[in-house]
This record gives structure tokens, sequence and C-alpha cells, in this order.
């Protein structure tokens, strides 16, 4: 069974990847599910939800709603697009160290190590704030450059058990060249830590471009959840009773999180099924746990 | 004791790194480097001052290298320089204030969740598979997804605003002196209830499902069905003998966690108008005071690995096969 079948039967995977259609389809549609533009002021500041505005308007009189819709679009971009870069470093990276071994290795893991322990967001903030406002792109390109070492680290140990199986060692026997083998034998093997990776850097992204923005770290004139949660916070939204300014952008945040995070899961259940808890498994583990209870 | 010892030169190296990154920032951005970083003072800086900050950032009149190691020199001699938004305050001070409140909330809310979430783990994979595990591994998956800035607001709408239960910033109340009384302790403690409730809900989900796989994926060992055959308690070989192997990776896992706790609470600060050192560099970035900037980065690098010293420690300490090495 391949793994989108085995994704498919999971019930974790098909809320995740049914939450992840919906908002992919907001974003493709948005200018259809709604009729206000998003950076135009179309009601009075501050308007509670109504037939008209169904989720409010901002201080500025910005349709709520509207900028949910449009701001899907930024986040994705960002997301995937992050998410993308981040996955592809750590995966050449991280195949190549387990793989080569020696001075290469070392060399790499060395430089993971350091970028795992210089703390990410503050070292975000300070290249953000000499670069000033950041646009999505940049926000983008600056969290792929800066946090693919979780990748490289994952990806090596796994690369480390692979590299002695029979399959690789006969291709080395056979002389295929080591791309070749890197590219070919050992990386197919490698898809559910790849997919981990990914969609969890693609939540990774969204997280961090949201957060930046929230900071003010971004251009505040792009329609994003993060510029949302940002001018909402610079309204005072919570402290004037707006409750649906700055609830909105919180609410697709969490969702769109929960929903990426439930595919990451189902990924790492298939790939090791012990993990898994459901039909067989249960009636095994039930055989192991008599008379438990306890604690 | 070789083991600690690569760990401390590692560190060594990975600070020197942090500093390289603040040397080569503003001198990489378009512009005049001096001009960008001093500029937010104005006509406040008089000439001596603005050398003496030149001197200290390594602006001289030398070949960059020079440049680099002076840099260097006053950075491992403690002189991060002086705020430019407070100036003559130094940095150290600025910041050291601050690291107080920071390590205090970072520190109670890592060992409330990583507590909670670790029991919770244990729990939910000795019972895997029943409501209990599933209901534990669903709130978990929320909790380590959704966004500190999302918990942050949320809680501060609910228990701050709505509900009135908790103070809405601060790290205790203004009119009160700083003191070991009472009054001033139990401020602190009600000022500091809702930044940690979140943090602890951000920190809390990640640790229980680390640990609920890490006991699942050990649960097939043959030592396990071994201290069953010799008829020791359920409780007994849930904790000492599956818990304890599944702790190992938890707690480096821990380590790698420590940024992503740091960057929690960076926004729970600036939300809550805490003062740490999250709030300090956020208001520091708006104010465009570069010295106190950078010098966040490099403190909290420190923090960083001083934390990730400690969490070696514990290592040794949990596995035996390290004091040997």
């Amino acid at each position: 069974m391949t793994l989108l079948t085995q994704l498919l039967r999971n019930k974790k995977a098909l809320v995740g990847v049914t939450i992840l259609a919906i908002v992919i389809l907001v974003a493709i549609f948005a200018p259809l599910l709604t009729e206000y533009s998003p950076t135009q002021r179309v009601g009075r500041p501050h308007q509670a939800p109504s037939a008209e505005h169904l989720l409010g308007t901002t201080r500025l009189g910005h349709d709520v709603f509207t900028r949910l819709l449009y701001g899907a679009r930024i986040s994705l971009a960002v997301g995937f697009g992050a998410g993308l870069l981040i996955t592809v470093i750590g995966t050449v990276l991280g195949i190549i160290a387990g793989y080569k071994g020696g001075v290469v290795d070392e060399v790499i893991t060395f430089l993971t190590n350091m970028v795992l322990v210089i703390p990410n967001l503050p070292l975000l903030l300070v290249l953000a704030a000499f670069i000033g406002q950041a646009s999505p792109l940049v926000i983008a390109v600056i969290l792929g450059f800066t946090s693919w070492a979780w990748g490289v680290r994952v990806t090596r140990s796994e690369t480390l058990s692979i590299r002695q199986r029979d399959f690789v060692k006969s291709a080395e026997m056979l002389g295929e060249p080591s791309w070749r083998i890197m590219a070919f034998e050992i990386f197919p093997n490698l898809i559910s830590i790849v997919g981990i990776n990914f969609i969890g850097s693609v939540l990774f992204a969204v997280i961090t471009e949201a957060t930046l923005e929230f900071l003010g770290l971004g251009d505040p004139n792009t329609v994003s959840w993060g510029i949302m949660l940002y001018n909402a916070q610079n309204a005072s939204a919570l402290s004037v009773g707006a409750w649906w300014d700055i609830l909105t952008p919180c609410f697709a945040l969490a969702v769109l999180g929960l929903g990426l995070a439930l595919i990451n899961f189902a990924i790492d259940e298939i790939a090791n099924p012990r993990l898994r808890t459901g039909g067989m498994l249960a009636r095994w583990t039930g055989l192991i746990r008599r008379g438990e209870g306890t604690l | 004791m070789a083991f600690l010892l690569r760990r401390l030169v590692f560190y060594l190296a990975a600070f020197i790194a942090a500093a390289t990154i603040n040397f080569f920032l503003p001198r990489l951005m378009p512009g005049d480097p001096i001009q960008k970083m001093f500029a937010g003072a104005g006509s406040d800086l008089s000439l001596e001052n603005l050398n003496a900050l030149k001197l200290t950032f390594g602006f001289i009149d030398a070949p960059i290298g020079e440049q680099y190691l002076a840099y260097l020199k006053s950075v491992f001699t403690g002189d991060l320089g002086r705020s430019i938004r407070f100036f003559p305050l130094p940095v150290t001070e600025l910041l050291g204030r601050a690291l107080i409140w920071t390590v205090g909330l970072v520190g109670t809310a890592t060992i409330i969740g990583f507590t909670i979430g670790t029991l919770l783990g244990v729990m939910a994979a000795w019972r895997r598979g029943t409501r209990f595990d599933t209901i534990i591994s669903l709130l978990s998956i929320f909790s380590s997804s959704v966004p500190a800035v999302v918990v942050s607001l949320i809680t501060l709408f609910a228990f701050g605003y709505t509900l009135g239960w908790f103070p809405n910033g601060y790290a205790a109340d203004p009119m009160l002196d700083p003191s070991w009384g009472w009054d001033y302790v139990g401020s602190v403690l009600y000022h500091g209830t809702l930044p940690m409730l979140t943090m602890v809900i951000v920190l809390t989900g990640g640790f229980a499902v680390t640990m609920r796989n890490n006991m699942i994926n050990l649960l097939g060992e043959d030592y396990i069905v071994m201290g069953r055959a010799k008829g020791l308690s359920d409780r007994g070989v849930m904790l000492w003998y599956a818990a304890r192997n599944a702790l190992l990776p938890t707690v480096s896992a821990l380590a790698i966690s420590l940024g992503a706790v740091l960057g929690g609470s960076l926004v729970t600060e600036v939300v809550f108008n805490y003062p740490g050192m999250g709030n300090t560099l956020y208001q520091a970035i708006l104010a465009r005071d570069y010295p106190v900037i950078q010098g966040a980065l490099l403190i909290m690098t420190a923090a960083m690995l001083t934390a990730n010293f400690v969490v070696d420690l514990s290592y040794v300490l949990l596995d035996p096969r390290l004091k040997r090495a």
C-alpha cells in the first residue's frame, strides 16, 4: 500500500487533509466568496459581526471575513515556500552527511548542532530588525535558510541505518555513483521522514511568519493573518471589546496548525506501526495490558 | 568527563558564532553601519560617548580582522555597549534585570510543563488504544501545534479582559516596591499566572507526545516482558522499566526544544507586557536600539547554552554509559 492510500485510511490524516484542503480552496476562491476588497474601507470602524459583515470590521473599517479569506493565501504561500526550502536543504545535507561520513559528516553535523543551539526566534528578530519591514517573500527566504537544522539531524540518523542495508551495499558493488545511490536508493526510503519534516516545516513557517508580523517586523500593507493580529493588537482590539478583530486570525492559525499537525502525526503512525492503536494492534496491546489501570 | 569537556568547547564555538552574526550583520546591510546602529541617539550622544560605543562594537580604523577581534574582546570582557534609548544605561544592566524575569517564567513553566507532559505521556502509552490515550493524544497534538501568540491572546482575552480574574500586564503591581515581603511576592505570582499558564499550555503537549511515542516503542522490548515475568507490579514496570528508559530521548528533545521555549516566552512576554528579555528585545526593535538588540541575541544564546549544559549534566546522570565515556 502506498503512503497516500494509507494516509486516507487514517482518521487523523483525514481530518487534517480536510482542514488543509478547505484552507487551500478558501485561498484560491477568496474573490468568489466575498463581495469586498481586503484593502478597502467598507464599513465603520469596529462594527460587530452582522449579516453584512460576517465577522465584523477592523478599526480601519476593513471587512474581517474578507481579510481572513485573502490572508490564507499569504500564510499558505509562505508556509509551503519556506517549508519546501527548509526540507530541501535539510534532506540534501542530511543524506550527504549520513552517507558520506568522515569529514563531510563532521562539518555538517557541527554546523547543524550550532544552528540548533542558537535560539531561532531571537535570531530571526535580529535579522528582521536590520532588514526593516520584511515582505512575506523575504520572511520565507530567511526562514528557509535558518531553520533546516532539525531536518538534517533526523534525516542523517535515518540515512545512517539505511546505509548498512543490503540493497545499498549491492548498489555500491555494482559501482553506481554515490549521487545515484543517495538519490535513488536512499532517498525513496526516507519518504516518511521527509514528509514529516516538510509538514512540520510548513507548520513552523506559518506560525513564525505570523509571529514575526505580529511583532511588527512584517510589511503592514500585507494582507495576512499575522498582519491582522498586528493591526488588531495596535488598535487595542481586546481592550475596546472588538474580540472578532483579534480572535478571527487566532482561530484561523489554530485550525490550520491543528490540520498540519494531524497530518504529521498520521504519517508518523504509518511509518512507525507500533504507535498505531486501532484494529489488530489494539487487540494485541489488550493482551499485554491485562489488569492495568492503576496510577 | 571528556563528554562534558567536548560539549563545553562546542558551546564556546556556538557563542562565538552568535557574536560573529552580530559583528557582520550591520556591516552587510546597505548604508553606513555606524550611522545605522547609533542614529537613534540623535544629538544626545557626545563625540566622546560615540567613540566609546564605536570602540565597543569594533568600528575602529583597522582591517576587518582587527575590528572583529576588537568586538570579540568587548563581548568576552562583558562589555555589550550602552542602550541608545536609555543612554547611558549599559546593555548588560538593562538585559540583566530582564533576564531574571524570563528565567523565572521560562524555568518554572518548563519544569511544570515537562512534569505534567511526561506523566501524561507515560500514562497514555501505558493505556494505549483506550479513550484516555485518544483524548490525551488529541489534546497534545492541539497544544503542540497552536502558536504561542494565539494561546497568549486567547488567555489574555478570556481570563484577563472577559472574566477579569487576572491582571493584563506587568510582572507585579507597579505601586509596590520590590521586596521579599508577602505583598510583593504574592503580586508577582498573581501577575505571573497568565503568562505561566500560556507557556505551560504551549509546552505540555510536545513533551507528552514525545514521551508517549518513546514509551510505546520501548514496550515491546524483552526487558519489559522480563519485568512482568518477575512478577513486578504494573506501576513498577511502567515507571522503573519503561518510563526511566523512555525519559532519555525525551530529555534530549527538551534540549532541542529550549530554543522554541525561549521563542514562546518572547511572544508571551510581549502580549502580557511582562518585563522579561523577550519584551525588552521587542521594545528595542521598535526603538531601533541596535546595541540592545544585539546584546539580547548574545544573552539569549548564552542562556540557551547554559540550559543545554544543564541538560547534558542530567544526561550523564540518567545514562550511566556516559560517565565512563
